[in-house]
Formats: structure tokens, C-alpha cells, sequence
């Protein structure tokens, strides 16, 4: 499973597009390295000069405050522009996902559940962040540290670089072997926890069949088992986690023992050692900040290993199949200016799965104007052969024409002109009650809205509100009926030429039907409908029924 | 699953002080190692001045090799100690952390799962008690951040305050003016770098939410033809976005660096006069140990300064979590068992001008009267919406009803919910499954086999087509499991804890006529000895039923199907509609 990286080819984009950021973005860091080394290096100035009866002058104290500065500036400064290299990569990155979500076939969303799919546009794409920021940069300007602390050192003692030279990576694996330990206890915690958690909304979830059952006690002790679960993998992480750093400042106290030891031994040791005593007291410094950047990176590490699944995931999401192309320069005349039937199925084959037929050899036409009902019984196919009008599936066999036109090939942005889908439920979307009718197409006016919601008689309901049209909508509004009126209005707002109805009044009591009955027959005036319902078909006389 | 954990009693649960308390050992052994540590931790700086001296001396010509390696000695034992008194600390501020998350949701879960169906779902209580628990780690965890950093920045900045006065005083007061400034600047400029945050936080609400939208109405939109207008408005807020992050973290970021500059600004004073000190023209005399010991002292105090504001951050938060969390955490209640309730005296239930309706919806039904038998099996049906589930509903007294409802000698309305769960069986319209094993979910932790209600529900090879068979995952919500198989395992559930009296709403859901006849017939075997009331609006095999009652408002009626085939036009309308057209009519 060799994919070529979209997000590397994104990344790289970006960095030749963005030159005077990615500039910045250089100076800064190695800014940030150059600065970090600086100041004890004047702090053994300092020490030199009074250590040989000199006084020290305010122009050194001025100089090591600026450097401090600086340190602060450039720190600043970099975790500035990496912020935003950051957010420029997620944000391309996202742009390209919604993008490549267009242009899926509908199966996919079928397969793949919408929280799935969130997550992966959601909490993947920060892990690029975090891979970007806590990752490859942090770790560059790091590594960048640790090897300039470790030429400074060598300077100043070449006994003393040896040394840490010798202790760097032993240190570094020591560091890896806590890090992994905890983040096995940390995964294992999770898991816990999630458990922990998963547990609270399925308690609500079954709350009736627990009291009904009388099952608290077996409830709070499963709970309390998933508790002692993540208690213990925390247990072993708080080892760890409290057990590292003292060792940590420990073995920097041993480095620094030799040190003075070895530069305290005079003859060929102390010419190895090579030390005043303002190195002495420099280096003291030094040993400290060596091991943090060490400590960082080992983070680093990990945060680029877990960053890694989040990026396979999402690239394997821009490598999915795509949806057959459309015809883009289909036109709208295409079906107004028609003699042929409105909707034509000829010798329709259709599976899913390849594996259980859901249609065979159906055919059937609908001409214009005409009024049919499909019955049959559940996975006859009924709800199928709407998804088949609408172009979201190909058949494997036979064709299925719109006015003549292969329904397949008809371009998105034409459908709302052509097919008003009203379903089972309402699927309400993130917007005003307005935005629920217009579904944000900026192409339909206020009136149009308006008159949608009086033919199907939620205009007063609306009006009722506090901000009537530009009220959020909730579940809590309306009531189911009230919805599919407002699903009816979102349907019709558009004038489409056929409507198609899926068993609209299938979750609704009698006295909502009728509205819901009398609404939809208003609304079929002059248009073509299919529909999947009983009642649609008691309530008409004229029309055709189509078995499946 | 045997659970080993022994939680102690947590007295007055609804104050934070009681889980203190509760941790006595573990805040002893904090309150201990964390003092020892902290005034240890001047030792570093100390020894670092006495070593560089020492180091002077030996170069000099007045100290000896072994004047250092005594030194050193002495350096490495009181550093181990101080590190080991510091690891003391640490791990037991974690278990202190650790018990307390785990007392805290067990008590909030103890609240959570004796809250009623009604309170759970009304106002919302299901969504915020959900957040409570994720609260409760943000709670803990601001607990121990409090009780690590009273030592690790309260006591440790004192300690190091007071060396630094010891070595001298006048050159510290000037040298450390700098750091109440900076903290007066830090608490002005909050408000700003909060009102950055906050911005940020809810335009990345906004996105998930649009994130969220996009994706679980792509099909709408898709039909409808709104992709174009919604990938242009999604980059719209895209942009929103990585503007408003960009400008939260420049105003997070560059602050704090600014503090550290500020209060670093008596470096300068202390280079400058630290030095005149040591060439004897200062203040004080200071050896060069003095002028490093203070160099680094002041280094590390204004940097463990810069941090006390995250000290006060995390109490905040932990305050925050804990009112939310607070309203939940009561008394541990436990189910009183003792009963005098005698369910083998059970001999019928008597329904006398039984009455039930919502406040808000008109009567379901009125004045029904009628008497059920051990061995019967009723069935109950009507129009949709008529309250069928309603009156299933009743036997768990969710809502009061009107009329009386008599098991054997006992009303219903005045047995507890223990008593009620010890007569009667009810299966809900959901299925009502956990996230666990088919077996567990018949189960809920009793030991006898479910070998032969899974036959009673012609399970069994549906059971053999699974590869890890009745350890089979059932998923979130039993979304592994077919419809038809939910429907059934929750049937086998509720037939595997039968009582007397077992009521079943909707138990055939998904399944077909073949099997749902056979789940009839042993119905019969198993139910000799029950009262069995079936909820359905499928009317197939309500001719094999003893009795019927068809719930229709003021058109209520009471009789056999052979009866309401003859007296009550609406029934055998809908029986010949179903029995006929062959279609199973999936609309409930």
C-alpha cells in the first residue's frame, strides 16, 4: 500500500508558495538555537573578570539582560510563525478534504458514518498540526540545541564534551525507554477511559430497561471495574512520570561532580578539562539546559508516531474512489424543452453490494404530470429506485433516463430544479429556519421562502417564533409533522419539475398526517410525483401503482 | 469482572474538602517529602557557589584534591536526597489525583444511574451529567496541580526568597521589584489574551459544528445541489478560523516571554553590584560561591515565578468543573431490599376504570377495565399513536395513572421500584443494549446459561453463524447485530429475568412471519405460569392471543380477535389490510 502523500505534496506547495514565510520561519529558528547558547558564555566573562579582582562592567550586564531578550523575542517569534505555518497547512489541508467529500459516491456515506468521517476532517487534520508544530520543527530546533550546547561545551572543556558527548545518547535512550513505558500506560488508560466514559451515555441511553430490571448495583459495578481499570494504567504511568525527572536532575548532579573532580586534579587532567573558573560556573549552566531539549525530543518522537496514523487515515481518505463525472454543460432546457417521458427505467438490473439484487429487470415510465405510488414490502427496493432517479447510483445494467437524459450524468447543481426529495425525517442542517427551507442557496429569495412556507401552512408557526425566520433551528421547535411540512417547503421552494415522496407520513399520528397529506397535494399541483406510501395513494384517486 | 476496588464512604460528598480529607496518607507523605524537597531544592544553588569557589580555591593553591572530592560527596548525597524526597512527592500527588477521580465518578455515577428516565431526559440532565463526568478530570486535575504547586511554588519561592535576603538583602529587594510588575502587567493583559481565546475557542465550535453539518447532510446537500455554495462558505469559515488561531496564539505566546524579560530585568543590578560585592567594594562581601549561589537563586525564582499564574489558572478551572459537577454528587444511595412483598401470592391483575394520559396530549384511553390470568397472553393494539407504548408504560410507573391496576392483593402505584422489578418484566420499543457480549447483555451479571432462552427466540443459529458465538460484540447500541437480531436478544433478555407479569412492546420488530410464529408458540410453553401482554401493530398472530384490548380513544374496546373481527369495523379493517396484502406495513 504504497500511496503517493498528498499531504507531503500539500506541505510542499505551501513552503514554495509561502517563500517569506517559510523565510521567517528559518531566521526565527535558528535564531532561537544561536540565542539559547549565548548568555552563559558572557556569564563567564563575568565570572572571569571579578575572579581576576576586575570590576565587571555595566555594559556586560546590559549585554547578557539583551541577550535574554532576544531568547525571549525569538522564542516568541518562532512559536508565531510556526503557529501559523501550521494553520496555513490544516487549513489547505481541510479546504482539499471538503472538496474530495463532493466528490465521493454516495455509497461512501452509506459505509462510513458522518462522526467517522468528522473525525477524520476534525481530529486528524490537528494531529498535522500538532506533527508540524510539536513534531519535525520542535525537534529540528531541538536537535539544533543540544548540538550547539554540546560544541559550546567542547570548547570551553574538551574533557567535559567527551563526557556529555559520551552520556547524550544514553541519557536519550534512557529518556525513550519512560517515554515509551508511560505512553503504554497512558494507551492503556485510555482505553479505560473511554470504556469509563462510553458508559455515562449508554446508562442514559438504557436507564428504563436498567431500573425496570433493577440493575443499578450491576451498572455502578461495571462502571467501577472500568474505573480500577484506568486506575491501575495510571498507577504505572505515575511511576514513571514521578520517578524520570529526579533521575534526570540526579545524573546531571554526577556530570557536574566529575567535572569539578577532574578540573580539581591539576597536571595533564586539568589541561584536558581546560578550565577557569568562569567556564566552571558557564558550564554549570550548561549541563542544566542540555538535557531538556534531550527530554523534548524524546516527546517529539512520539507526537510524530501518533501524528503519523492520523496522517495515514487522512490520506487514504483522498485516495478513495471517486464518483463518476457528470456532464457540467447539461442545461436546465435539457428537461423543460422534452418530449420524452419524464422518468423512463429500462431492463434496470441494481445491487449494492454485487451480491443480492435489489431491482431486476424493472421497467416502468412516467410521463409528465402523472401521479404513481409504489408499494411493496420492506427491501422490495422502493426507497432504492428513488436513489437510482436521483443519479446517486448507476444501475448494472439497463438505463435510467430524465427527460431523456441518462440520470446518472445529470450535474448536482441542476437537481434542485428537477427533483423536490422529501423523506422519512427531516435532516435539519445548521442554520436559521429560513436557511432549512433555502439550504442556503442564494438564488432563492425571502419571497420565495416565504411562499413555500405558506403553501404548506408553517408560515404562521414560523411567525410565532421570536425571530421568526431567522430563528435557529432545534429539535425542540416543531414537532416531527411540523418538520416534514418544513421539509415539504425546502422541497418546493425551487419549483422542481418531480417531486418524489419516501413514506413522508410514516412517523406521524393521524391528525399531523392530514395536514402533512393536505400540504403535499398543494404542493404536487402541476408537477410530477412519485411517492412511497398507502396513504398518498388513498388519499388520490387518480394515479398508478407500480408493485415492486 | 469481579471488581476489586474498595471505595470508601465519602461523607458529604457535595464538598470538595471531603475528598481532601478522604486522602489523609497520601497528603501526609505530599505535605512531608514536598517541605523537605523545597528547602532542598536551595541546596542546587548553594552547592553549585560552593563547588565554583572551591574549584577557585584549589587553582589558587589553598584547597587540596580531596577538599573537592569531600565536597562533591557531600553534593551527591544531599541532591540524591532532595531528588529522592522529590519523587516521594510527586507519585503521591498523583495517587492522591488517582483515588480522588476514581471516588469522585463513583459517587457521581451512583447519582447518575438512580436518576429516573423522565429527569434524564427533561432539561437535558442526560448531556450535562455526560460533561459532569469529563468535569471531573479537569476538577482533579486542578486539585493536584493546587496541592503540588502550594509547595512547588508557594514554599519554594519563600525559601529561595529568604536565601536571597540572607545574602543580601538591599541588592534583593532591588533585584526582585521587577517581578510584582510584571505580574501587575500579566493580570492587566489577561482580560485581552482571555477575550483572543475565547474568540478562538468559538469559531472552532463553529467549524466543528459546520464540519459536523457538512458531513452528515452531504447527501441532502448533494441532492439539493448546495455542494458549490457550501465548499465556499465552509473555506469562508476555514479562513475564520486560521485568522482568529493565529491571533490567539501571537497574544498566548509572546506574553509570557515579556513577563520573563521584565522580571529579569534585576539580573543587570545583580551582575553589576553582585560583582562589586565580590571585589569588596559592594554592599556586602560575597566569595564567588555567594555570587553564583545568588546568580542562579534569582535565575530560578523569576522563573518559577512566571509560573505561579498557572498555578491560579488550573484553581480556576478546577472551580469551574466543580459547580458543574457539584448539583450531581449526593448522598450514596444504595436499594433497600427489604421487602415484605410476597410475589408468590400473585394470582391475577386486575386493570378498574383505568385511565392514563400526558398533561400535555388528551386522554389515551379511559374507564378500562379488565382481569388477565396466569397462563394468558394479551395482546394490545390500535392506530399509530393511539398509546399503545403508553400503556405498556404504566407497569414502571413513570407517569401516574387514574383508575386502579391490582397484582394480586397489591395497587400497583404503591410497590417500590424493587418490589415492582421482582413481578414484572418489561421490554421496551428500543432494544435498549449495551456495548458488550450478547451474552452479558442477556445476562447483566447473573451466572445461569442463556443456552435456552436464546432457543426461545430461535437465536441459535444466528448464534452459530458468529464467529466468537455468544461472546459475540454486540457494538454500540448492538449496531453489530442485525435488526431483527437486536429485536430478539433483547426478547431473550427479557424472557432470561422473567417475572410473573411480562410486558413486551413491539417484540417482533424486524423479524419475520416464520420465526415470529415459532417465538409465539414458545411463548406459550414458557408463559403457563405468566401473564404475558404483547404490544403490537402487527396483527398476524393476534388470533392465537387469549385476549385483546384495542387502544382507539372513546372507540377503546375489550374482546378476542374472533369478537373485534365482527364488533369493531376499524380492526378488522387494519387485520385485512395486513393479513391480505402481504405487506408487513413497516410504519409504527
Amino acid at each position: 500500500m504504497k500511496h503517493h502523500s498528498e499531504i507531503k505534496s500539500i506541505a510542499i506547495i505551501l513552503l514554495k508558495k509561502e517563500k517569506l514565510l517559510t523565510l521567517t520561519l528559518g531566521i526565527t529558528i535558528i535564531g532561537s538555537i544561536l540565542f539559547s547558547v549565548f548568555p552563559p558564555l558572557v556569564l563567564k566573562k563575568i565570572v572571569n573578570c571579578f575572579s581576576s579582582g576586575q570590576t565587571v562592567l555595566l555594559s556586560l550586564a546590559l549585554t547578557y539582560f539583551a541577550l535574554i531578550i532576544f531568547v525571549g523575542i525569538f522564542d516568541a517569534a518562532k512559536e508565531v510563525m510556526i503557529t501559523k505555518y501550521g494553520q496555513k497547512i490544516t487549513h489547505e489541508v481541510r479546504s482539499v478534504m471538503y472538496k474530495k467529500l463532493s466528490r465521493l459516491p454516495s455509497g461512501y456515506f452509506i459505509d462510513h458514518e458522518a462522526g467517522t468521517i468528522t473525525s477524520r476532517m476534525v481530529n486528524d487534520v490537528d494531529t498535522i498540526d500538532a506533527l508540524f508544530s510539536n513534531g519535525i520543527i520542535s525537534m529540528i530546533v531541538d536537535s539544533g540545541k543540544v548540538l550547539a550546547i554540546i560544541i559550546v561545551i567542547f570548547s570551553l572543556s574538551t574533557g567535559l564534551g567527551f563526557i556529555i558527548l559520551f552520556i547524550t545518547p544514553i541519557l536519550f535512550l534512557l529518556t525513550r525507554y519512560f517515554q515509551k513505558r508511560m505512553l503504554k500506560a497512558q494507551l492503556e488508560n485510555r482505553i479505560a477511559i473511554g470504556k469509563v466514559n462510553n458508559h455515562v451515555p449508554e446508562t442514559i441511553k438504557n436507564i428504563r430497561m436498567i431500573h425496570s430490571f433493577a440493575k443499578e448495583n450491576y451498572m455502578e459495578k461495571k462502571y467501577d471495574s472500568y474505573i480500577e481499570g484506568s486506575y491501575h494504567a495510571l498507577e504505572k504511568s505515575n511511576f514513571c512520570d514521578s520517578i524520570y525527572s529526579p533521575i534526570i536532575v540526579f545524573i546531571s548532579a554526577i556530570v557536574i561532580s566529575i567535572l569539578m573532580v577532574f578540573s580539581s586534579m591539576g597536571g595533564e587532567m586539568q589541561t584536558f578539562f581546560g578550565m577557569d573558573l568562569g567556564s566552571a560556573v558557564a558550564i554549570i549552566a550548561y549541563v542544566g539546559k542540555v538535557f531538556d531539549p534531550l527530554e523534548s525530543i524524546g516527546m517529539e518522537i512520539q507526537n510524530i508516531q501518533s501524528a503519523l496514523a492520523g496522517i495515514k487515515r487522512i490520506n487514504e481518505f483522498l485516495h478513495e474512489p471517486e464518483k463518476n463525472a457528470q456532464e457540467e454543460t447539461m442545461n436546465i432546457t435539457a428537461f423543460t424543452n422534452s418530449s420524452e417521458s419524464d422518468i423512463r427505467f429500462d431492463q434496470v438490473d441494481f445491487s449494492y453490494s454485487n451480491l443480492v439484487p435489489v431491482v431486476e429487470y424493472l421497467s416502468f415510465q412516467v410521463s409528465s404530470g402523472e401521479m404513481v405510488t409504489f408499494v411493496g414490502r420492506t427491501g422490495a427496493g422502493k426507497s432504492t429506485v428513488f436513489r437510482l432517479i436521483l443519479g446517486m447510483y448507476e444501475p448494472q445494467k439497463g438505463s435510467i433516463t430524465i427527460c431523456g437524459n441518462k440520470a446518472s450524468l445529470i450535474p448536482d447543481k441542476l437537481k434542485r430544479k428537477l427533483f423536490g426529495y422529501v423523506e422519512q425525517s427531516f435532516p435539519m442542517v445548521l442554520g436559521t429556519i429560513a436557511q432549512q427551507i433555502s439550504l442556503f442557496d442564494p438564488s432563492i429569495s425571502d419571497e420565495q421562502i416565504i411562499e413555500a412556507a405558506k403553501l404548506v401552512g408553517m408560515h404562521e408557526h414560523i411567525l410565532a417564533l421570536e425571530k421568526g425566520y431567522e430563528t435557529m433551528a432545534n429539535m425542540n421547535l416543531f414537532s416531527q409533522g411540523q418538520f416534514q411540512l418544513l421539509s415539504i417547503a425546502r422541497a418546493v421552494v425551487a419549483e422542481p419539475k418531480i417531486m418524489l415522496l419516501d413514506e413522508i407520513t410514516a412517523n406521524l399520528d393521524s391528525s399531523t398526517e392530514q395536514a402533512v397529506v393536505a400540504a403535499l397535494l398543494r404542493a404536487s399541483k402541476n408537477r410530477t410525483v412519485l411517492s412511497i406510501s398507502h396513504r398518498m395513494y388513498e388519499q388520490t384517486t387518480k394515479g398508478k401503482l407500480i408493485t415492486l | 469482572m469481579k471488581s476489586k476496588l474498595k471505595l470508601d464512604k465519602v461523607n458529604h460528598p457535595d464538598q470538595i474538602i471531603s475528598y481532601f480529607k478522604l486522602e489523609k496518607f497520601p497528603l501526609l507523605l505530599v505535605t512531608l517529602s514536598g517541605l523537605i524537597y523545597n528547602f532542598g531544592m536551595t541546596a542546587g544553588p548553594y552547592f553549585e557557589g560552593q563547588l565554583a569557589q572551591r574549584l577557585y580555591d584549589i587553582m589558587k593553591g589553598r584547597k587540596s584534591l580531596s577538599d573537592m572530592l569531600s565536597l562533591v560527596f557531600i553534593y551527591l548525597i544531599i541532591i540524591g536526597i532532595v531528588q529522592f524526597m522529590r519523587y516521594i512527592k510527586r507519585f503521591y500527588v498523583r495517587r492522591f489525583a488517582n483515588n480522588t477521580s476514581r471516588n469522585m465518578r463513583h459517587m457521581l455515577y451512583n447519582s447518575l444511574v438512580h436518576q429516573t428516565k423522565e429527569e434524564l431526559e427533561g432539561e437535558s440532565v442526560g448531556a450535562i451529567m455526560t460533561k459532569a463526568v469529563s468535569d471531573v478530570d479537569a476538577c482533579v486535575e486542578g486539585m493536584r496541580k493546587f496541592t503540588t504547586e502550594v509547595f512547588d511554588t508557594g514554599i519554594v519561592l519563600f525559601a529561595y526568597f529568604a536565601m536571597l535576603l540572607y545574602y543580601d538583602y538591599r541588592l534583593t529587594l532591588i533585584a526582585c521589584i521587577f517581578t510584582p510588575i510584571a505580574y501587575f502587567i500579566a493580570s492587566k493583559l489577561k482580560k485581552v489574551v482571555m477575550n483572543y481565546t475565547l474568540k478562538y475557542k468559538t469559531i472552532a465550535g463553529k467549524l466543528n459544528d459546520a464540519t459536523m453539518d457538512n458531513v452528515t447532510n452531504a447527501m441532502t446537500y448533494r441532492i439539493y445541489g448546495c455542494e458549490e455554495e457550501r465548499i465556499q462558505s465552509y473555506e469562508k469559515q476555514l479562513k475564520d478560523y486560521e485568522k482568529a488561531s493565529v491571533l490567539a496564539n501571537i497574544w498566548e505566546n509572546t506574553m509570557q516571554p515579556i513577563y520573563n524579560i521584565i522580571s529579569m530585568i534585576g539580573v543587570i543590578f545583580i551582575i553589576y553590584f553582585g560583582a562589586k560585592n565580590v571585589i569588596g567594594t559592594g554592599w556586602t562581601t560575597w566569595n564567588i560561591a555567594a555570587f553564583a549561589t545568588f546568580f542562579s537563586c534569582f535565575t530560578k525564582l523569576a522563573y518559577k515565578s512566571s509560573k505561579a499564574a498557572k498555578l491560579f489558572n488550573s484553581v480556576q478551572k478546577a472551580k469551574v468543573s466543580w459547580t458543574r459537577i457539584k448539583p450531581f454528587m449526593k448522598d450514596y444511595i444504595e436499594i433497600n431490599k427489604n421487602t415484605n412483598f410476597d410475589h408468590k401470592i400473585i394470582d391475577s391483575l386486575t386493570l378498574s376504570h383505568l385511565s392514563f394520559s400526558y398533561s400535555n396530549v388528551g386522554p389515551f384511553f379511559e374507564d378500562l377495565s379488565m382481569t388477565m390470568l396466569p397462563g394468558e397472553i394479551i395482546g394490545v393494539t390500535g392506530p399509530v399513536a393511539s398509546g399503545k407504548s403508553s400503556f405498556g408504560k404504566i407497569f414502571l410507573c413513570e407517569q401516574p395513572y387514574s383508575g386502579s391496576v391490582k397484582i394480586g392483593p397489591y395497587e400497583l402505584s404503591t410497590l417500590t421500584d424493587y418490589e415492582r422489578s421482582l413481578i414484572i418484566t418489561y421490554m421496551g420499543h428500543q432494544p435498549e443494549l449495551m456495548s458488550d457480549t450478547i451474552k452479558e447483555n442477556i445476562q447483566l451479571g447473573e451466572d445461569q446459561s442463556i443456552l435456552s432462552v436464546l432457543s426461545l427466540v430461535c437465536m441459535e443459529e444466528d448464534i452459530l453463524s458468529m464467529p466468537d458465538g455468544i461472546l459475540t460484540d454486540v457494538g454500540n447500541s448492538g449496531t453489530r447485530l442485525s435488526g431483527g437480531q437486536q429485536s430478539r436478544t433483547a426478547l431473550a433478555r427479557a424472557l432470561y429475568h422473567g417475572k410473573q407479569i411480562i410486558i413486551l412492546d413491539d417484540p417482533f420488530s424486524a423479524i419475520d412471519k416464520k420465526t415470529e410464529q415459532k417465538i409465539m408458540e414458545n411463548l406459550r410453553i414458557i408463559g403457563k405460569d405468566k401473564i404475558i401482554i404483547l404490544i403490537s401493530h402487527r396483527l398476524g398472530i393476534f388470533p392465537q392471543l387469549d385476549q385483546m384490548i384495542w387502544l382507539d380513544g372513546e372507540h377503546t374496546q375489550i374482546g378476542n380477535h374472533e369478537t373485534q373481527m365482527h364488533t369493531n369495523p376499524n380492526y378488522a379493517l387494519l387485520y385485512k389490510m395486513q393479513t391480505l396484502g402481504g405487506d408487513e406495513n413497516e410504519a409504527s
